[in-house]
């Protein structure tokens, strides 16, 4: 059924991204890249697919530099996008870019809770998250005002009423103001692909409900690893967690219970892929999950597994037909590769060569 | 000997040699002390084990200096490339957040002073403050252990630094040290050594010019009392033979005792 009616609206965003898609760096370019001697050489390389980007850039550019000018890339084709797309998918887009304005709302809150200048913080937000009105937020001068400039000027005024009040941004840590929001976000994306009328029934409903519960599952897993030993409470823990993914309610539970390792290992066990994880790292590394660096040259952490798990879940995505997961799955796979091109750019400038290859490649 | 100039100003006395020749002694054993040389006193062993002490120390620090600087080459590799690893797994720049979550300092340093063989040397002492994690909830959503772990590393890092700044700190004073000593050797060696010498030389030929005017003088008024003497003993003598004479005389012409100055007025002593 959506297949009918889907190219009327949407057929050229589709057929512009698939595009996007194919220009996505692939394993023998990848190898090509790791052959590098010099960041110059690696830049030589990244040519075909990032030519006018880098074109600026000075000769041996720091890895910084590069990350920047490649984001910039993704930035520029993502406007495009946006600007061509209408109704439901601009709303979905919009959604895409929620999770990185609650990065730079957080960042702001950071700056005016320490009483920084926040307008030199605009510079260091993520230009995805980049919304017209938050230059309006730089006027806030204390956290109250902040608050309420939030609610109003962006959209991220749902996640924030309700759950958070002004002192709680005093009070908190900011990182769990951020998470906070971010299960916010993550449920009303949720809720919104799986309701919008648009959407829901079809692919985009399905493709991206399953993006979702990774993305959920994943962010419930890492706060509760991240969370031992720190200040950070059960009950508070528990408030964090997305109420939907695999793992919920049971696995949630048990996680939000969980005192150490073998608890969330315990706790996910009821789901296949996770569970493949933990026992991957467990043999791998003999010092707990998430160990991605030290000795171990070849064994993976956790995190890694998870990228790796979160690509080959976009990559699916491009299979199906008429839906708007593929510029959700676009976005992620240009962002890993991102990450690549500054971890092989990192290798080769730090001289780290024996670790380059801990990039994820999918196609 | 240049004279005047490279002479303590003394007055050439007993005394002041005596003054002289203790200091000259004291020299030369502070020197022969400092220098290493085969020591005598007992008393002072431990001055001439100090300075072998302090150059060993030297040396050895420089040996630990050159170990630290390399492990720091390390440790600062593998600390950068663990920030690698956190803006890959974090996916952004967490700089800012960082800075400003953290309140106070995890990572401190006590200093104390250790006495290395009379030498005070400031030896920095690195420690984590316990239950400071200011930003232990930094990365929550993702990269958290990476995070953790760079903090770690560069904990490490920063404690390769802190004991390199202790070495090298310590090498500074004790080569401070050392080169006092040396100027202090050099110094004793070229300046007093010599200059108290020459001291005891002018006294001595000060002493000498002083015996042997003494000794001339004395020979002179040896000389003069012989004089004086043999002319008193040929007066003397005269005098007695004219006694006899006289008595001889007197024995003639009368055994009364005659009137003595008619006597001499009429008879004139012939030489």
């Amino acid at each position: 059924m959506e297949g009918l009616l889907f190219n009327v609206n949407n057929g050229y965003v589709e057929g512009i991204v698939r595009g996007y898609r194919n220009s996505l760096l692939t394993t023998p370019a990848y190898s090509n890249l790791t052959q590098c001697e010099t960041i110059d050489d690696l830049k030589l390389q990244l040519g075909p697919a990032y030519g006018d980007f880098l074109a600026s850039l000075p000769p041996n550019p720091s890895t910084s530099a590069l990350a920047s000018k490649t984001t910039d890339k993704l930035i520029s084709e993502f406007r495009y996008v946006r600007a061509n797309a209408t109704g439901s998918l601009a709303k979905f887009m919009d959604y895409v870019t929620y999770g990185y304005m609650i990065d730079n709302v957080a960042l702001l809150i950071t700056g005016t809770l320490h009483e920084r200048d926040t307008r030199e913080l605009l510079e260091r937000c993520h230009p995805l998250g980049w919304f017209e009105t938050m230059p309006v937020l730089c006027v806030a001068t204390n956290v109250e005002e902040l608050y309420n400039s939030v609610l109003i000027e962006t959209p991220l005024a749902p996640y924030f009423k309700g759950s958070l009040s002004h002192q709680d941004l005093d009070e908190l840590n900011i990182e769990i103001v951020r998470n906070t929001l971010y299960k916010n976000y993550l449920e009303d994306f949720h809720n919104f692909v799986n309701t919008h009328s648009d959407m829901a029934g079809t692919p985009t409903a399905e493709v991206m409900s399953n993006i979702l519960e990774f993305e959920a599952d994943r962010r419930a897993i890492n706060i509760t690893l991240n969370s031992f030993g720190t200040e950070l409470t059960k009950a508070d823990r528990n408030k964090l967690y997305p109420t939907f993914g695999k793992l919920y309610p049971e696995g949630t539970l048990m996680l939000s219970r969980a005192d150490d390792v073998e608890g969330v290992r315990l706790a996910v066990d009821g789901v296949h892929d996770y569970k493949t994880f933990f026992d991957a790292v467990s043999l791998g590394g003999s010092s707990g999950p998430g160990n991605m660096g030290g000795g171990s040259a070849d064994g993976k952490s956790l995190e890694d597994m998870f990228y790796q798990k979160e690509m080959e879940i976009s990559k699916d995505a491009f299979t199906r037909q008429f839906t708007y997961a593929i510029i959700y799955a676009w976005v992620k796979l240009r962002e890993q590769e991102i990450r690549n091109i500054t971890w092989i750019a990192e290798c080769i400038a730090q001289n780290q060569k024996d670790r380059i290859g801990n990039f994820i490649s999918v196609f | 000997m240049s004279g005047a100039a490279d002479r303590e100003a003394v007055f050439p006395t007993r005394q002041s040699l005596g003054i002289m020749k203790a200091k000259l002694k004291g020299a030369e054993t502070g020197h022969s002390l400092l220098k290493r040389k085969n020591v005598s006193e007992v008393s002072y062993c431990q001055v001439a084990d100090v300075f072998t002490i302090r150059t060993n120390i030297a040396l050895e620090i420089t040996r630990r200096i050159d170990e630290a600087k390399r492990k720091m080459g390390r440790v600062m590799q593998i600390a950068a490339f663990s920030l690698a690893e956190v803006s890959y797994a974090v996916g952004g720049d967490i700089g800012y957040q960082v800075q400003e979550s953290a309140k106070s300092a995890r990572f401190r340093i006590r200093t104390k002073q250790d006495n290395v063989s009379g030498v005070l040397l400031p030896a920095f002492e690195s420690y984590l403050t316990e239950g400071n994690n200011d930003f232990g909830l930094t990365g929550l959503g993702k990269g958290g252990q990476q995070v953790q772990r760079c903090r770690e590393t560069y904990a490490r890092a920063v404690e390769a630094l802190v004991e390199l700044a202790s070495l090298q700190t310590a090498f500074v004073i004790l080569d401070e040290v050392i080169k006092v000593v040396n100027r202090r050797v050099n110094a004793i060696e070229h300046v007093i050594i010599p200059r108290t010498e020459n001291t005891i030389k002018y006294i001595n030929s000060e002493l000498d010019e002083l015996d042997r005017e003494e000794f001339y003088r004395l020979k002179k008024v040896a000389n003069k009392k012989q004089r004086d003497n043999a002319a008193a003993d040929a007066e003397m003598k005269a005098r007695r033979e004219a006694m006899e004479k006289n008595e001889s005389g007197a024995s003639k012409q009368d055994s009364g005792p005659a009137d003595i100055l008619a006597a001499e007025d009429d008879d004139d002593v012939i030489f």
